[in-house]
């Protein structure tokens, strides 16, 4: 690269240019300095080799899926998944849920197709109301997402459209939410997440909000500790106005997850905090999780598989402070129009196949 | 600023697009998802919570 830009820094020859270019080429010799510059800059930080940082929605993925705040419910589901096509990807799910202390029964249908290029999924509950997923990997470090919300009642329409980029050693994001072409009202959200060093980095995120009559700027700042190996993961996001989050996972060994997540709001009119521990088991057949926090919540969520196409989902939280219980007892079948042999996987000799 | 003509044709092709959205996306998804399968999964299956 350094050497491409010397020669182009040469200057240029009489005899070699051709006369129509001229202006073109005294261009290229007054930004050469700065195209060798940025040159010796790139293959700098190609040599620092700092990793990806990942993006911003996923700056406390791994406490997610380790505590179980996302995964639980009360009253009774049925999920019957079938897998239709394995590459690519096609499955349509029937959801039934039934005696839920908040939300009335439902029934939703959903379907899903991916493959690599990108991802489309739906779902359709039995009022009508639809919400869909649309995803577009351009390459490797290019993804386009679209995500909408279509209620049967007018005003309940949600649509966000984003962009990801990932670099070499940050991640950029743009996101709008609700766009209006008239008036430009919306919410519009960037994002940026640098490496700083091998395991620190440090980012921010912007979020602007325009309604016709008033706007309004908000900055959130981010940073995100790796552990060696990957073994322990702890961040924290600030704002300004008074809103603090700080998490910390760890992986204890290669079944069992610890999570803690520690949220505080100091702002004039509102101070608060509540902090939340976890922990994850995977087991062969199993998954446990469990969860405390200090509202006086006690969680816990077991899934288990008894065969590879049925599973048992049991889930129960007890609220001491304001003696209240939740119950939620869930079953998943898959099943599958595919042969083993279609779904390329061959099942060990001597266990049964479903 | 556009006219309130202009403004109201955007208003009415935006809620169009919404509903064409709104019933046409899961029938679009099993319309890709049956033709692009591999096997190509038959009909009742596709619909039906017990076949």
């Amino acid at each position: 690269m350094a050497a491409a830009s010397h020669e182009k820094s040469l200057p240029p020859g009489p005899y070699t240019e051709p006369p129509a270019q001229p202006k073109k080429s005294t261009l290229f010799s007054a930004f050469s300095p700065l195209a060798n510059a940025s040159s010796r800059f790139s293959s700098w930080r190609t040599a620092l080799g700092l990793p990806n940082p990942g993006t911003v929605e996923n700056l406390q993925k791994e406490v997610k899926t380790t505590h179980l705040t996302n995964f639980i419910f009360d009253g009774a589901r049925a999920d019957l998944m079938k897998g239709l096509s394995m590459d690519p990807a096609f499955q349509v799910t029937h959801s039934f849920q039934l005696a839920s202390q908040s939300a009335p029964p439902t029934y939703s249908f959903g379907a899903l197709f991916a493959n690599s290029k990108g991802l489309l999924q739906g779902n359709v509950d039995h009022e009508g109301n639809v919400s869909g997923r649309f995803q577009q990997n351009w390459s490797g470090s290019n993804i386009s997402k679209v995500q909408a919300q279509l209620g049967m009642q007018p005003g309940h329409t949600m649509i966000q459209l984003e962009h990801d980029y990932s670099g070499l050693d940050y991640t950029l994001n743009g996101k709008v939410i609700n766009p209006s072409p008239l008036d430009g009202s919306g919410i519009y959200v960037g994002s940026y997440l640098q490496s700083v060093t091998k395991k620190l980095a440090l980012g921010i995120e912007t979020l602007y909000q325009r309604a016709p009559d008033q706007a309004e700027v908000s900055s959130s700042y981010l940073a995100k500790l790796t552990g060696s190996d990957g073994k322990w993961i702890a961040t924290a996001q600030f704002q300004p106005i008074g809103v603090l989050q700080a998490t910390y996972w760890h992986k204890l060994s290669e079944k069992v997850e610890a999570a803690a997540d520690l949220q505080v709001i100091a702002a004039p009119m509102r101070r608060d905090a509540i902090a939340t521990i976890g922990a994850k088991y995977d087991l062969r057949m199993s998954t446990f999780r469990a969860q405390l926090d200090s509202t006086g919540k006690v969680s816990a969520l077991l899934e288990q598989r008894f065969a590879p196409s049925f599973a048992f989902t049991v889930a129960g939280e007890i609220d001491h402070f304001k003696n209240a219980a939740k119950v939620g007892v869930g079953v998943m079948i898959e099943s599958t129009s595919l042969t083993p042999e279609e779904m390329g996987m061959v099942p060990p000799p001597g266990q049964p196949h479903f | 600023m556009p006219s309130e003509e202009t403004k109201e044709r955007v208003v009415r092709a935006i809620d169009f697009g919404r509903t064409v959205l709104h019933y046409g996306w899961i029938p679009f998804i099993i319309y890709v998802g049956y033709t692009r399968s591999n096997p190509q999964p038959s009909l009742i299956k596709l619909i039906s919570p017990l076949a």
